[in-house]
């Protein structure tokens, strides 16, 4: 990479990536959002009934899109980072960020959405299928709030669809003929959805294959890579919080609580964390909110030593002592005199946490105890591609190097970090 | 000087005991706290309330929660912790069968680490070139970065699929009681290399970073240029200068590592399907078998609080500046 790209070039780069190529998807997303204030102003009882999580999520993402890079320009002065050096690293994790927060945006696709596995099925990368389109059936009078629905179900594709179908060839004349592996199929040509006249026979693109289950890779790598980063941010805040409440109690407290909390963390240390967390997932079932707490419980020894020690010594200081004689409350010193200090080593620890708790998350579902099989995981993933190991081996290539990239990534951003903040540190 | 390694030495098997006593106590509390009642399979249409009003009797499930916890402290010294579902067993019988093969095979590994690790670590000073000494490095945080599992399925998709090198899973070959018993040994070390390479490669990339550290360091203070100016030969300055004093921080780092070690331990025996205590947990958890899920959380701490206490030990055996860092 050259020496002169800079980290704000890469983020534009991305945003014109994504802004390119899913030109239409953001034009689509965006009526669909004027569509809904229309409705919202006409008929308020309704608009509430059709509002769903992914069209909240889709709509965000767009306005997010639209005005990022007008306040990336904003604060160009401000934040310094932006003109920092690109390296692998922070290119990866920037391109990791533009997943987590545009996902709806790099595909409309649903995770789950699976038919006709027999066509579908294990499919390599790059491999396409024929896909046709049948009429949706029933034209009567609908209502503004149905006629919403249909536009919105258009545009953000739901988990079941019954009027595509996948085909392996098909043949068009006075009917459509289709072969799905040794079957063969026949339907009226009516019955396909036309424009201008002709019948539409599009071809579906799988970029990363398929898995067991006809279900597109990429779309739920991209779905996955969210999942993952929303419990590696919630586990490490709730680990934080533990860390500096517990740490800045001892450090400031002494005495007994002191030395009751530094056994407690000694035991929580002797823990084999792994088998604590399978334990807990197991007595009160896993679902995103457990997985988060349960790994936010299981990480925070090393905030809480850190803050400890770096309380200690500030007690001493005369700012400190100081700030005590001026009469301000726990809260206040913890916010305003030692949060600022000691930001430095937290941010640098916070960043290996997050790599502890992004690979831990994905061994448990490895191990068929993370979120579930509701929501698509790069742990989950591997496990179930194991099983065909000998026939795909894209099940598995692609969300383990998403894996290694990611940890990796964070990493070395964090040894970098760590030097950035403490220059005495060769390696 | 002995008196105090033995006050030294009891005030830290005090401790060890109490954080022992903490995981206990915070077993049951997770027990107590989790949802569910252990009656409630015992209740039906057809049996009524009173099969489970007489189980609640017998196992005291009726008394106050400090009864309880006070029983449960009582067995658990005693080393009943109560009867698998599964295996029909004494939880501990059951462990124990499993446990012998994770030990093993933590052991081993945890040894081929440091070896590696040490030799890795002297081939790179005794070198000298700065190219290698960064390549090495850098892919050393590359390889402490892949997930074990990952790791695993790539061996085992590389190895044992497309080159047919090495067995994909289990300890023996079907035909293992018909072998020699030198090819006995051959078969058990052939079913052992993947599981192995898996388990330490994430902890060869750590120590070699401590230890590289470490000799780094030790090599930059003035008293090695001192030995170098009396013409000690490299040879003696590696190995009897800065190898004691870089291996030093090592103890301390392997007490912790080894916990790491169980868990990985316990990943390696699931994609191997080797019979270790991990898989045994992870199959007791998904077959609601809770008495040996606790009894397998509960060895596993005990196993580090153990191995710090001992880690604790050597530290103190080799390094006397503690002891009177500690006394005084």
């Amino acid at each position: 990479m050259k020496s002169g790209l800079k980290i704000i070039h890469w983020i534009i780069f991305l945003w014109l990536l994504v802004v390119i190529i899913r030109y239409n998807l953001v034009v689509g997303y965006l009526t669909l959002f004027f569509n809904y204030i229309g409705l919202l102003v006409k008929d308020p009882k309704a608009a509430t009934t059709v509002l769903s999580f992914t069209f909240i999520d889709s709509v965000l993402s767009t306005l997010l899109l639209l005005i990022i890079i007008p306040i990336l320009f904003l604060f160009k002065k401000k934040w310094t980072f932006l003109k920092g050096k690109l390296n692998f690293s922070f290119a990866f994790l920037i391109a990791l960020c533009f997943v987590f927060l545009f996902a709806p945006i790099i595909s409309n696709e649903n995770p789950e959405f699976s038919k006709n596995l027999a066509v579908t099925k294990l499919l390599p990368p790059f491999s396409t299928v024929k896909m046709i389109e049948l009429k949706p059936n029933g034209d009567g009078v609908i209502s503004e709030a149905e006629k919403f629905r249909q536009r919105m179900d258009k545009i953000i594709k739901l988990s079941y669809n019954d009027n595509i179908i996948f085909a392996d060839s098909l043949k068009l004349s006075s009917t459509v003929k289709y072969y799905q592996k040794h079957v063969v199929k026949e339907i009226p040509l009516e019955e396909i959805l036309t424009e201008d006249g002709l019948p539409v026979v599009k071809e579906k693109f799988f970029l990363l294959g398929t898995d067991e289950f006809g279900r597109d890779l990429f779309v739920r790598l991209i779905f996955g890579t969210r999942i993952s980063i929303t419990i590696g941010f919630g586990a490490v805040i709730l680990s934080l919080l533990i860390g500096i409440m517990l740490g800045f109690t001892a450090g400031y407290r002494g005495g007994l609580m002191d030395i009751l909390l530094n056994r407690f963390t000694e035991t929580f240390l002797a823990f084999p964390v792994i088998y604590l967390v399978v334990l807990i997932l197991a007595l009160f079932g896993s679902s995103i909110f457990s997985v988060i707490i349960v790994l936010g419980i299981s990480g925070w020894m090393s905030l809480f030593k850190i803050v400890k020690s770096e309380v200690l010594s500030i007690k001493q200081k005369d700012f400190f002592s100081t700030a005590e004689l001026v009469g301000l409350r726990k809260s206040q010193l913890l916010l305003k005199e030692i949060l600022p200090v000691i930001v430095a080593p937290v941010l640098v620890n916070m960043v290996f946490l997050f790599s502890n708790i992004v690979l831990a998350e994905a061994a448990l579902s490895y191990l068929g105890l993370g979120i579930g099989n509701s929501y698509p995981s790069w742990g989950s993933m591997i496990n179930s591609g194991q099983q065909y190991i000998t026939r795909a081996w894209w099940l598995i290539a692609f969300p383990g190097s998403g894996l290694i990239l990611t940890l990796f990534s964070v990493n070395s951003s964090g040894r970098m970090l760590g030097k950035i903040f403490n220059p005495r540190l060769k390696t | 000087m002995n008196i105090g390694i033995i006050k030294i030495l009891l005030k830290r098997l005090a401790s060890s005991l109490l954080t022992l006593f903490l995981l206990v106590s915070i077993l049951f509390i997770i027990i107590r706290l989790s949802p569910g009642d252990p009656t409630d399979k015992y209740v039906s249409a057809k049996l009524g309330n009173e099969l489970s009003e007489k189980i609640t009797e017998k196992f005291s499930l009726n008394e106050p929660a400090v009864d309880q916890y006070f029983s449960f402290l009582l067995n658990a010294i005693k080393g009943d912790l109560g009867v698998s579902y599964n295996y029909r067993l004494p939880v501990f019988k059951v462990v124990w069968e499993y446990f012998s093969f994770t030990l093993v095979f933590a052991s081993i590994s945890f040894v081929l680490q440091i070896i590696i690790s040490i030799a890795l670590s002297l081939w790179i000073i005794k070198k000298q070139s700065k190219k290698l000494d960064r390549l090495i490095s850098n892919s050393s945080l590359f390889v402490y970065s892949i997930p074990s599992f990952v790791l695993g399925v790539a061996l085992i998709y590389l190895f044992a699929v497309n080159l047919n090198l090495f067995p994909i899973s289990g300890l023996k070959s079907l035909d293992y009681e018909n072998l020699s018993f030198f090819s006995k040994l051959l078969n058990r070390l052939q079913h052992l290399v993947l599981p192995l390479i898996t388990l330490s490669a994430a902890g060869i990339a750590m120590f070699y970073k401590y230890i590289k550290e470490g000799m780094d360091e030790v090599l930059h203070q003035t008293f090695i240029i001192n030995l170098r100016a009396s013409g000690v030969s490299e040879k003696v300055i590696l190995r009897k200068h800065v190898m004691p004093n870089a291996l030093r921080p090592l103890i301390s780092v392997a007490g912790v590592e080894l916990g790491l070690l169980m868990s990985g331990a316990l990943i390696t025996e699931v994609i191997f399907s080797l019979p270790g205590m991990g898989r045994l947990a992870i199959e007791s958890v998904l077959s609601r078998d809770y008495p040996l899920v606790i009894a397998c959380v509960f060895t596993a701490g005990a196993v580090i609080i153990l191995a710090n206490f001992l880690a604790d030990v050597v530290k103190l055996k080799v390094d006397k500046r503690l002891i009177k860092g500690i006394l005084n």
